[in-house]
């Protein structure tokens, strides 16, 4: 029991068992799932989970929310495939996306940061704006034919049957887990997530710290963007709908909290092959994948439940303590 | 005591620029919250190796002040020099960098990073660096700490001398220490003390704001009081003692408002049952309370905020549990009831912050007047009877005069005294045995207070208890009968209707009472 919990308090850790654990029941229940490629493809089709889950994760863990990241990505990938008809370059997608993530995310930092408006509503009304953008942009059409050298770009293999994208993506990984873990600044994301008076009282600057998390928040969701497009070949104009679910869930699954202020980079990276790989498990186990969205749902209350009956149980605990102590100088 | 005051006057005025050999003054600092002057013209001096203990009664400024110098709050005017130079505190990274650093009275630590990681956060200088110079400090005040462990797990007592060496690391030269005491046990106050004389005599400046009258004289060399936005009382602790500290948190004149009495009620004491008793109970927050409420009489709950009286109440009231002893109703053991039960047994309770607690802004005062009748019949059995409902609201509307424009009205957008009667009117439709009003004129005008005090004698004619909670000396001296006060928890003293005063509420509640002074030697 002990050892159990002290698992569990390195967070992304359990996760990283809680991922071991869905591979082994899946080979268990069919033993055609064990093999290198299938385990190694469950990393490799995770690419825009991870991106659209190491961006809301900044969000996350100052103990805000962003929905809109779903949209983003739409609106990005749109671009990014009306882009790829004409045969622009990667860069000129890259630079587009930047561009498109900054704009969303600086306007939803300003409405949380600066207005103070509650960030679920206020992405919740930019998830409709942007929704709305993919249509003119599209002109209500699904956009595709790309030239073949994006579509083709993703599949290829680097080593050992790893994608070219999956690697990118795992090398943004790690930069990104070490920046936010090691670098002043990185920790200024979990400290106003943690508290953000006392981040205030010691200097932090909260309303900007909060201004980058959705400026990053939103670059990572258009890029994700770019990713989506060149895998699928087309963009549909409701692709992403949904997608902030899966994100969000992925980063909780990851170990960090929704509260703020708890988790890490690795974790959401994590969180998020776990989400992208329940519908491939689900057709090995011999499931309908009609199940994909309701088990991720499932999956994701059980754990915000659990995560806030934590916090909520530690917060009174502390509450009695102090109240106890200060009625207890008089008892002596 | 009259000599003091004009003399901390006049070096006050003498001084209307910044000394170069003071750590911090403060120079005619305002400050108001939109009509309301929290701040008027504030001047305080500070000198290096001097613990400055700041005190005053709720709502005097202090924390407002602390603000200001903290840079968290703007003055609307004055001016701040810290080591004799203009400094405008624009935010608090700039009051860190001046060395200022406060210690909140509740700590602000991350409760998810080790203590490491809280004491470093936020620095610009190389961690190596950063560690040996932690290292250096701890070592030379002589803490031992496992700085990997988590500030969640620590105590509260641990959590004050985290932020203190994170104020140390920063170079501090100003400490501000709010209310450092009002969570730590005895024995952890006593080496609080000792540290603070270590930095005292390191040259740091300390500002001690406290609620504890005694403490002023362990562990302050200067003293500092504030009433109402102004300063009125400053200088060394020698040329004080305990009776002219008490003056000083008086408003003038109170002498006088003692005099013009009104009748308390007459009860029979001796021949009268109790409807209300608690029986030596303790919670979380209070110890080992016992009091006694009488049919037709208004108890008084004095003390500072903090003390436990909300605590006590919301415990009574089913909110938290009842650790030990018992709570009598009618002779009753209505002991660990559920808020429902408590209500149905007839206790109704009135509480501190009508906006969360109390009203329902968006709703009409029909809704919000009859709201705690829900259960009733008389309402309707499956449909409300808007009628009834009306009839009941009418009533209320009349003999309270809540000057309204209809029941159709949201009851978020009457004045706050409009509102304060509106739930007071809830709590008396269910027809209560004891009412417990928690602070039932704080924000409301005079006009205001003077029906809503109509109200409550009113209500004592009939022959409700009725038990009143206040920071307000003036109001337990107007309204109670009998009178308790609450310090740290526990009731340290009790008052017959003429012995409720100004300097007896305020000595007692700063936990100044005979007994108690009697018990700690």
């Amino acid at each position: 029991m002990r050892m159990l919990k002290s698992i569990l308090k390195v967070r992304w850790l359990s996760s990283l068992a809680f991922l071991a654990v869905m591979f082994i029941i899946t080979g268990l229940i069919n033993p055609d799932f064990f093999t290198y490629s299938n385990i190694i493809e469950c990393f490799n089709s995770s690419v825009v989970f991870t991106l659209l889950a190491v961006g809301v994760a900044f969000v996350i863990m100052t103990g805000e929310i962003d929905v809109s990241i779903g949209s983003t990505m739409g609106l990005a990938a749109a671009i990014a495939g009306m882009l790829a008809q004409r045969g622009e370059s990667w860069a000129l997608m890259i630079v587009y996306s930047i561009i498109i993530g900054l704009l969303i995310g600086l306007v939803n930092g300003y409405g949380v940061a600066v207005l103070g408006v509650p960030s679920l509503i206020f992405t919740l009304g930019t998830t409709g704006i942007v929704r709305g953008l993919v249509y003119v942009f599209s002109g209500g059409k699904t956009t595709e034919n790309f030239a073949g050298s994006f579509t083709n770009f993703g599949s290829q293999t680097l080593f050992g049957q790893i994608t070219i994208y999956y690697t990118i993506v795992l090398v943004i990984v790690i930069i990104t887990h070490l920046l936010l873990t090691q670098t002043r600044s990185g920790k200024y994301f979990i400290a106003v997530g943690d508290n953000v008076g006392g981040a205030t009282l010691i200097g932090i600057p909260v309303t900007a710290t909060k201004i980058v998390a959705y400026v990053l928040c939103g670059i990572f969701a258009a890029i994700s963007g770019v990713a989506f497009a060149s895998k699928y070949g087309q963009v549909n104009i409701v692709a992403g709908a949904g997608y902030e679910m899966s994100a969000i869930a992925a980063c909780v699954l990851g170990g960090i909290s929704l509260s703020g202020g708890l988790g890490n980079i690795a974790g959401a990276a994590i969180g998020a092959v776990i989400m992208s790989t329940i519908s491939r498990l689900l057709v090995f186990i011999g499931l309908s994948s009609d199940f994909d969205n309701t088990i991720k749902g499932v999956m994701l209350i059980t754990i915000v439940v659990v995560d806030a009956l934590m916090q909520r149980r530690s917060a009174e605990a502390a509450r009695r303590e102090r109240l106890v102590a200060r009625a207890s100088g008089s008892a002596r | 005591m009259a000599n003091n005051v004009s003399q901390a006057a006049s070096t006050l005025s003498a001084a209307p620029t910044g000394e170069p050999n003071k750590l911090l003054s403060v120079r005619g600092v305002t400050k108001s919250f939109g009509t309301n002057a929290v701040l008027k013209q504030i001047d305080l001096d500070l000198n290096g190796g001097e613990v400055l203990a700041l005190i005053g009664g709720n709502g005097a400024g202090k924390s407002t002040l602390m603000k200001i110098i903290m840079g968290i709050y703007q003055p609307d005017d004055g001016k701040i020099y810290v080591n004799g130079c203009l400094t405008h505190l624009t935010k608090a990274s700039v009051a860190l960098a001046s060395g200022i650093y406060m210690v909140p009275q509740e700590p602000m630590l991350f409760p998810n990073m080790t203590i490491e990681e809280n004491i470093t956060m936020g620095f610009q200088e190389r961690k190596q660096q950063l560690r040996a110079r932690l290292k250096g400090v701890i070592d030379e005040i002589g803490w031992k700490f496992d700085l990997n462990r988590k500030a969640s797990t620590l105590s509260i007592a641990e959590q004050t001398l985290v932020e203190i060496i994170r104020g140390l690391l920063r170079n501090a030269k100003i400490l501000i220490l709010d209310e450092p005491t009002s969570a730590l046990t005895f024995d952890e106050v006593e080496s609080f003390f000792r540290i603070v004389q270590e930095l005292r005599q390191k040259g740091i400046g300390i500002i001690y704001i406290t609620h504890r009258l005694s403490e002023v004289f362990d562990i302050a060399t200067h003293v500092s009081i504030m009433r109402d936005g102004i300063i009125t009382l400053h200088g060394p602790v020698s040329d004080f003692n305990h009776e002219m500290l008490v003056q000083g948190l008086l408003p003038p004149g109170s002498v006088q408002k003692a005099a013009q009495l009104t009748e308390g009620a007459a009860i029979d004491y001796a021949n009268t049952e109790p409807v209300f008793e608690l029986q030596h109970v303790s919670g979380h927050g209070f110890n080992d309370i016992s009091l006694k409420v009488y049919p037709g009489e208004i108890l008084g709950v004095a003390g500072v905020v903090g003390a436990g009286r909300t605590e006590l109440v919301s415990t009574i009231f089913g909110r938290d549990k009842i650790l030990q002893g018992k709570v009598l109703l009618d002779g009753k053991d209505i002991t660990g009831y559920s808020t429902k039960k408590v209500l149905q047994a007839g206790i109704n309770y009135v509480p501190e912050d009508r906006h969360n607690h109390g009203l329902f802004k968006i709703s009409n005062i029909t809704a919000n007047t009859t709201s705690a009748l829900l259960e009733d019949r008389r309402l309707g059995k499956l449909f409300l009877k808007p009628k009834v409902e009306q009839t009941i609201t009418q009533e209320f509307v009349d003999s309270f005069r809540i000057k309204i424009a209809g029941q159709e009205q949201l009851a978020g957008s009457l004045s706050g005294g409009n509102q304060q009667k509106v739930v007071i009117g809830r709590s008396l439709s269910t027809k209560p045995k004891l009412v417990i009003l928690d602070e039932p004129t704080r924000g409301i005008d005079a006009a205001a207070r003077r029906d809503v005090y109509g109200i409550i004698r009113g209500l004592r004619e009939t022959g409700v208890a009725i038990l009143i909670i206040s920071s307000d000396m003036e109001e337990i001296i107007e309204l109670a009968d009998r009178a308790v006060t609450v310090s740290q928890g526990s009731i340290n003293a009790e008052f017959w209707k003429k012995d409720i005063t100004q300097d007896n509420l305020t000595a007692s509640s700063f936990g100044l009472h005979m007994e108690g002074e009697a018990h700690e030697q």
